[in-house]
């Protein structure tokens, strides 16, 4: 009962200050919200266990291609030496194999691209998955069964094929293959995020048609990014020893098979465990952590300004106080009065915040899908509710403490005898002048921070790529595996589809190579002569590709068409291999065991969002290649259903597998740095925003408690400018202490994240300090003089007003 | 006694005149005019007081006085300046350097020490005199008032009547040409205010000239010229209360 009038009182009271209710509301409202979001997220990423049973027993097994220099070459698996582990191995008590891929659906009307994972039966057991409809692979789909089935997951079954029904009746064709569908995934089914957050497959088919070529099947030094193993450690084994055991199951049956290589010798291979899910956080947890820092800031500014207006509203409540103190009240009751109204206050906050906490899972899902892993398990969950409740409580009772703590209590029957003259309840200047040092405090660091983010990601979004992408698209096309009879008919069919697409009004020029943004392959070659071994990122590419992307030939000669019609054994180095391999000199002319002559170097371009440029190497393509580049006149494009009609006028095989423009490939590139430019800004205006408020909060307050002392200077002859100059040195030093103690927060968040903060400790610094010491210096003066101006701007008298 | 006064007033300086001084307050419905036609001549040694009822214009008239308000209309000059219509900046240096302002409420300022809030005034000077000139200035002026010996005190260490004496002693520091004086016992104790009173008159008798409010008929007669501020006006001249009591 006592409590229900409690809250009557309390809802009574702020009802008549819908100012103040709706300023912390939405100012705490919105911090707390973007404070549960990003600990919702923490939580999701860092502590709640993955869905899958004994998840602490699932390790990914990465195989090491070490070079004679102890450097790890690259961390996938070799075919052959995935076969031999598969098949010996005995430290898991289950292993499955997976190959990443993607194919033409071109048993559907619209021939959408799928993604497709290759998998032996194991990995549905391993993750616990369950069915919707039908079955998943079984002993009928083990290796070498050679099965033609497909297991589709629930969100395809629902979005490609309309959630049919009669689904198990029904067979699709993928690359050339056509597979019975045999089961739906049941929709409770959450795929372990592995060759990137957001990428999901949408159809499984058994492991024997994977599109490993026969040639690499069979090569012991070729390794392929799109092969993992997942297995479950047996019982009793330590990661540390399945490690070593499976080092020397793979490596000695390594070393026997390419003692004859001589490319190989010193190298070794080496097996290491990741966890399942430190493989799914990757970095992730520094992103978690940076958006934490960012919130807790941003959260630690509302607090601050809140504090201050809770501090007001208690300066303003003295007389009604006063009269509780005077009817018998105690302080611990005044405490509960003063609970009342913080408690309904953090309560309307929390509501917001859990909404605000929803939409920005739906951000977080929608357009960071693919930066951050398991975002889809997002939601308000009990860890949610538990922090809003808990961190609401603490700040509820922070607030009426605070509150309380400006009271003084014997006072108060003073107060009420001399009508409020003489002794109000004032907020100390001590106080004042901490809540101006905390904020300064968090605001130089947290603006700081964002600021040097924002230019890292500017610098890098304008930053040239060394090639022109304008009017620029690229183009796979889906076509099936062909023998040696119809390589030559492809090959005819695409010089076919040049000439097509070249006599088109929009289009300018045609290159059959791969795009310069996705990725380039690695070659580990020697060069003759010198004997000295190098593993070098290649691509193919035909004549026209230099020209088309306008990438500069800085010496020697292009690829002639007869080089790629002949598939001559020439090659085009970059400016940083051609460095390497002749400091000095020219590196024309210069050959390697894989029989392909320098014949050029070119400029290097740089691939957007990356900061190194590596040594790289371009041979001629095949004439059968099924990559494109297209480049339009100027303003022109084609659309898809152009492009696709082009094709079929070419050859009915022919599907489109992807198509994009090299403009929208960068856009993907640069989207972290987009993603960390645009919430950097955003963060740095509402800390700024929240910072200006609060500052001005604290400062009016000041200021309107110096109103008389302000008025006997100004009538005792102060000039305005006097009048200035003192207010600003009097919170000058909390500001500077603020600076201070900003540098230190920043010293100590270098070196907690050293690794990753040291490639923007760059010069250029200099700049952000400037515009963040500046930035801060303009919301002093501003916090400084604007308050200050209706007391200084009008006759003194009113100053002196009700000064006795 | 006062035909000669008045008479010696003829020969002397006149610090303050005012000639036909109004204030009108205006809000968005209501104009109210708190002064009407004021004429005013106050000179050097003089000793004013201005009482009247609450709500007469007699803390408006002091305010117009001290230029810490500027008047709607009429002619205002001190030592001869005219001072009606003064920016800010300027009204502030007038006052510093020809006005002294003496509070009910003292408006000392708390964080400052005995000293300093003595030496405010001059801190403020366009004459920028040393420290040490400051110093000796200081101790001058809270010798006079009898505090020479809590200079480094703070305020709220003090009791009411000390601090309206320190109160003085700022009034005094940059030798104005007037002390304006707004309820001088308005918190103090009658001990402590006729203490204060004292002061007033011994400084008066050395030649400083004092314009005071007071509700306190007692403190008003003290004054040698009063005057009585009624719905905005002047009711009576000096010369005619003096006349009045006279008869009585």
């Amino acid at each position: 009962m006592r409590f229900l009038y409690q809250q009557k009182q309390a809802w009574s009271s702020l009802a008549k200050k819908p100012g103040f209710v709706a300023i912390i509301v939405s100012t705490m409202g919105i911090t707390l919200g973007a404070l549960l979001a990003v600990l919702t997220l923490a939580y999701v990423l860092i502590v709640k266990p993955l869905p899958y049973p004994e998840q602490d027993k699932l390790f990914l097994v990465q195989h090491q291609l070490i070079d004679a220099n102890a450097k790890v070459d690259g961390d996938s698996f070799t075919y052959p030496n995935l076969m031999h582990l598969y098949k010996n191995q005995e430290q898991f008590s289950t292993m499955a194999l997976m190959y990443y891929d993607a194919a033409v659906l071109t048993s559907h009307p619209l021939q959408p691209r799928f993604t497709t994972t290759f998998v032996t039966p194991q990995w549905f057991s391993l993750l616990d998955s369950k069915v919707a409809l039908g079955r998943m692979f079984e002993q009928t789909e083990t290796l070498n069964s050679y099965n033609p089935v497909a297991v589709l997951t629930y969100a395809s079954w629902q979005k490609e094929f309309a959630a049919d029904p009669n689904i198990l009746t029904q067979k699709i064709t993928l690359a050339g293959v056509s597979y019975s569908i045999v089961g739906v995934l049941a929709e409770s089914f959450i795929e372990p995020e592995l060759i990137g957050a957001g990428m999901k497959t949408q159809v499984y088919l058994p492991w024997d048609y994977n599109s490993v070529n026969e040639s690499n099947r069979k090569t012991w030094g070729n390794d392929d990014g799109g092969i993992l193993v997942l297995g479950k450690l047996a019982n009793a084994r330590s990661a540390a020893q399945v490690e070593q055991a499976l080092t020397g199951l793979i490596n000695d049956n390594w070393q026997e098979k390419v003692a004859g290589t001589k490319f190989f010798n010193g190298w070794s291979i080496g097996i290491a465990l990741k966890s399942l899910k430190s493989e799914i956080l990757n970095d992730s947890q520094q992103t978690v952590y940076l958006l934490l820092v960012a919130v807790i800031g941003l959260i630690l500014i509302a607090c601050v300004n809140i504090t201050n207006l809770f501090m007001s509203r208690t300066a303003e409540q003295q007389q009604q106080l006063a009269i509780h103190a005077a009817l018998g009240a105690k302080k611990s009751q005044l405490f509960v009065g003063l609970l009342a109204q913080s408690s309904q206050l953090l309560l309307a906050s929390t509501v917001l915040a859990l909404l605000v906490a929803m939409g920005g899972f739906a951000i977080f899902q929608h357009f960071l899908s693919s930066y951050l892993p398991r975002v889809d398990e997002l939601a308000i969950n009990g860890f949610t509710l538990t922090c809003a409740l808990v961190i609401s409580l603490l700040l509820a009772l922070f607030f009426a403490r605070i509150s309380l703590r400006m009271i003084n209590y014997k006072a108060l029957n003073v107060s009420l005898q001399s009508s409020g003259k003489g002794t109000s309840v004032q907020v100390s200047k001590k106080l004042r002048q901490l809540l101006i040092t905390s904020q300064v405090t968090i605001v130089f660091a947290l603006v700081f921070v964002n600021l040097v983010l924002l230019k890292s990601s500017i610098n890098t979004i304008v930053q040239s790529a060394g090639i022109v992408t304008q009017d620029t698209a690229f183009f796979v096309l889906g076509v099936a595996a062909s023998d040696d009879d119809t390589k030559l008919q492809r090959s005819a069919n695409m010089q076919a589809l040049i000439m097509q697409l070249e006599a088109m009004p929009e289009v300018e020029q045609v290159s059959q190579s791969s795009s310069p943004l996705l990725g380039f392959s690695t070659h580990a070659m020697s060069q003759l002569g010198s004997e000295k071994r190098f593993s070098i990122k290649a691509k193919d590419v035909d004549h026209k590709y230099f020209n088309l992307l306008q990438q500069p030939l800085l010496e020697g000669d292009n690829f002639s068409a007869a080089d790629i019609k002949d598939r001559n054994k020439v090659m085009i180095v970059n400016d940083v291999f051609a460095r390497q391999l002749a400091p000095q000199g020219s590196a024309l002319g210069l050959t390697f065991d894989n029989e392909l002559t320098i014949i050029g170097v070119v400029k290097s371009m740089k691939v957007p969002g990356k900061t190194d440029i590596p040594a790289r190497f371009y041979y001629p393509s095949s004439t059968g290649r099924n990559m494109m580049l297209v480049k339009f006149k100027a303003g022109q494009s084609l659309s898809t259903e152009q492009l696709v009609k082009a094709l079929k006028q070419v050859s009915s095989q022919f599907s489109l597998f992807s198509y994009s423009t090299l403009q929208q490939r960068k856009n993907t590139l640069l989207f972290a740095q987009y993603t960390t430019a645009i919430t950097s800004a955003v963060l740095t205006l509402i800390t700024f925003f929240l910072a200006a408020i609060g500052v001005y909060g604290i400062l009016s307050y000041a200021t309107g408690m110096r109103r008389f002392e302000i008025g006997t200077r100004l009538a005792i002859g102060a000039r305005r400018g006097e009048i200035i100059g003192m207010i600003i040195k009097d919170n000058s030093r909390a500001v500077l202490t603020g600076i201070s103690a900003g540098f230190v927060v920043l010293v100590a968040l270098y070196l907690a994240f050293t690794t990753q903060l040291s490639s923007y400790m760059q010069a250029g610094l200099l700049v952000q300090l400037v515009i963040t010491l500046v930035s801060i210096a303009l919301i002093s003066l501003f916090a400084c003089y604007w308050p200050l101006r209706t007391i200084i701007n009008r006759p003194v008298v009113y100053s002196l007003k009700g000064s006795d | 006694m006062n035909n000669t006064k008045n008479a010696q007033n003829t020969q002397k300086d006149i610090k303050i005149k005012m000639s036909g001084i109004s204030k009108i307050f205006e809000t968005e419905t209501l104009e109210t005019h708190a002064l009407k036609d004021i004429n005013l001549t106050i000179y050097a040694g003089d000793y004013v007081s201005i009482s009247g009822p609450s709500g007469c214009g007699k803390s408006t008239l002091l305010s117009l006085l001290g230029l810490l308000d500027m008047p709607s209309g009429g002619d205002y000059f001190i030592e001869g300046e005219n001072v009606s219509h003064l920016s800010l900046d300027q009204a502030a240096e007038i006052r510093n350097s020809k006005i002294g302002f003496i509070f009910q409420s003292f408006n000392l300022i708390d964080e400052l020490s005995v000293f300093d809030n003595v030496a405010l005034p001059l801190r403020y000077s366009n004459q920028k005199p040393s420290d040490e000139q400051i110093k000796q200035k200081v101790g001058q002026c809270l010798e006079m008032v009898a505090m020479s010996h809590r200079g480094s005190h703070k305020p709220n260490q003090l009791s009411g009547g000390q601090q309206q004496r320190i109160a003085i002693a700022r009034a005094l520091v940059a030798d104005p040409a007037i002390l304006l004086v707004d309820e001088p016992t308005g918190n103090l104790d009658s001990k402590s205010g006729d203490q204060v009173m004292d002061v007033l008159a011994e400084l008066n008798k050395k030649g400083t000239t004092i314009c005071m409010v007071t509700h306190d008929p007692r403190y008003a007669d003290m004054a040698d010229k009063q005057l009585k501020l009624l719905d905005g006006s002047i009711l009576q001249t000096p010369q005619a209360a003096n006349d009045a009591r006279k008869v009585m």
